[in-house]
């Protein structure tokens, strides 16, 4: 009867021990996943090269290839950044697709050694339109990253 | 086993199945592939429904812990059901972040990510694992409901922030589609409407699950009545086996 009481008592105990792992990991990094592009500008003399998460959408025209990595511009549709990124972007990085980039400042720049894809909440079919699908794509990304600041 | 309860089991379960098999035809057949993600958000189709499943499932826990806890409606039944749509519940936790997970690399890029949303729905599993392993610690019938009901009630308080997150906080993963604040989903009329199927098919799975564990939990406290009986005879003589196992043969034919 013991070892019984015991046994669930430490399942008991691991899962709490799961909780405030999960908790204590999320409230030392930064409870807002991340900061928009004119907010990454205004604090960039107090930052150095602490590491943050940067918020903004690929302005079109701006991504070159470069060895070992992409250069491209963030914009939240105020202020736009310059980011230098090493490694492969993921597969849905493309001009126009809303991103947040993981990094750091590098005097005016921002060096990022991750990008990930910051989809909306809207869903639809491809579509089959002679338009340029570029500009609807940017007007979602604005609408992604414009989004949440609360 | 009441009448009604076996046909609602057997209906449900006929529901499922079929909602589930129109569900798989409508995710990979009919409905287009996303303009931006493409085929990776036939996901949503079950990974919204296991979320909110898993919501509904927890307040069902909660709702009955309340009835339990309340003098005029205590009743073991209440803390079977309690536990009974806990253990559903965790599945279908379990299904949305396994899904979410499988949904985010080739979206977002990564498995797991460090957002609020991702977190606080992590730690609703291992809040509702924690019941269930409660639930289980030896101890008087009432002692343990009354401890697993207040335990619900508590962790219950995490449903709403995992579902308000997202709007709380700054996420990686989108904010709701359908339940969104404005009430306005910005979702394609096909796609809506298999995501619905979806959450219907969920809704029956659940209830089917649901009444079958209620079912096992009552023939459980049954089994456990039988064997306190038999510990308190006197000699074994008086009961011997054969009778105990009639008994228990007796038993298993009432299903």
């Amino acid at each position: 009867m013991r070892i019984a009481h015991l046994r669930w008592w430490i399942v008991v105990g691991v899962c709490a021990a799961a909780i405030a792992w999960l908790l204590s990991v999320a409230l030392t990094s930064n409870i807002q996943y991340f900061r928009t592009a004119s907010e990454a500008v205004a604090d960039r003399s107090q930052d150095g090269d602490h590491t943050f998460r940067l918020a903004g959408a690929v302005v079109p025209g701006t991504v070159h290839p470069v060895a070992g990595g992409v250069d491209f511009d963030v914009t939240d549709g105020k202020a736009t950044v310059l980011v230098h990124h090493q490694g492969d972007p993921p597969e849905l990085f493309k001009p126009g697709a809303p991103v947040v980039v993981e990094g750091h400042w590098q005097s005016t720049w921002f060096a990022s050694d991750r990008i990930l894809i910051k989809h909306g909440a809207e869903y639809a079919p491809p579509k089959v339109s002679t338009k340029p699908a570029k500009a609807t794509v940017t007007k979602a990304a604005h609408n992604t990253v414009g989004t949440g600041t609360g | 086993m009441t009448s009604r309860r076996r046909w609602t089991i057997r209906i449900s379960g006929a529901l499922a199945a079929l909602g589930l098999a129109a569900l798989g035809w409508l995710a990979l057949a009919v409905a287009p592939p996303d303009a931006v993600q493409g085929d990776a958000q036939r996901l949503m189709y079950v990974h919204v429904p296991a979320a909110w499943l898993a919501y509904l499932s927890y307040a069902v826990t909660a709702g009955a812990s309340a009835f339990y806890l309340f003098p005029k409606t205590r009743s073991l039944r209440w803390d079977s059901l309690a536990g009974a749509s806990a253990e559903v519940g965790v599945i279908f936790t379990s299904l949305t972040i396994v899904e979410g997970s499988i949904w985010a690399r080739p979206v977002w890029g990564v498995w797991w990510t460090w957002d609020a949303r991702l977190v606080t729905t992590a730690v609703l599993l291992f809040l509702y694992l924690g019941y269930l392993a409660l639930r289980r610690v030896p101890g008087s019938a009432d002692g343990r409901a009354r401890r697993s009901a207040v335990v619900a009630l508590l962790a219950f308080a995490d449903v709403p922030i995992v579902h308000l997150s997202v709007i709380w906080w700054r996420t990686l993963h989108q904010q709701p589609t359908v339940l969104n604040p404005d009430l306005n989903p910005q979702i394609h009329g096909i796609m809506l409407t298999t995501l619905l199927v979806g959450v219907l098919a969920f809704t029956a799975l659940y209830v089917h699950l649901v009444l079958r564990r209620y079912e096992l939990a009552q023939l459980e406290h049954r089994r456990d009545e039988l064997v306190l009986q038999f510990a308190l005879l006197p000699t074994p003589e008086v009961a011997p086996r054969s009778t105990v196992g009639s008994t228990v043969d007796s038993m298993a034919g009432t299903r």
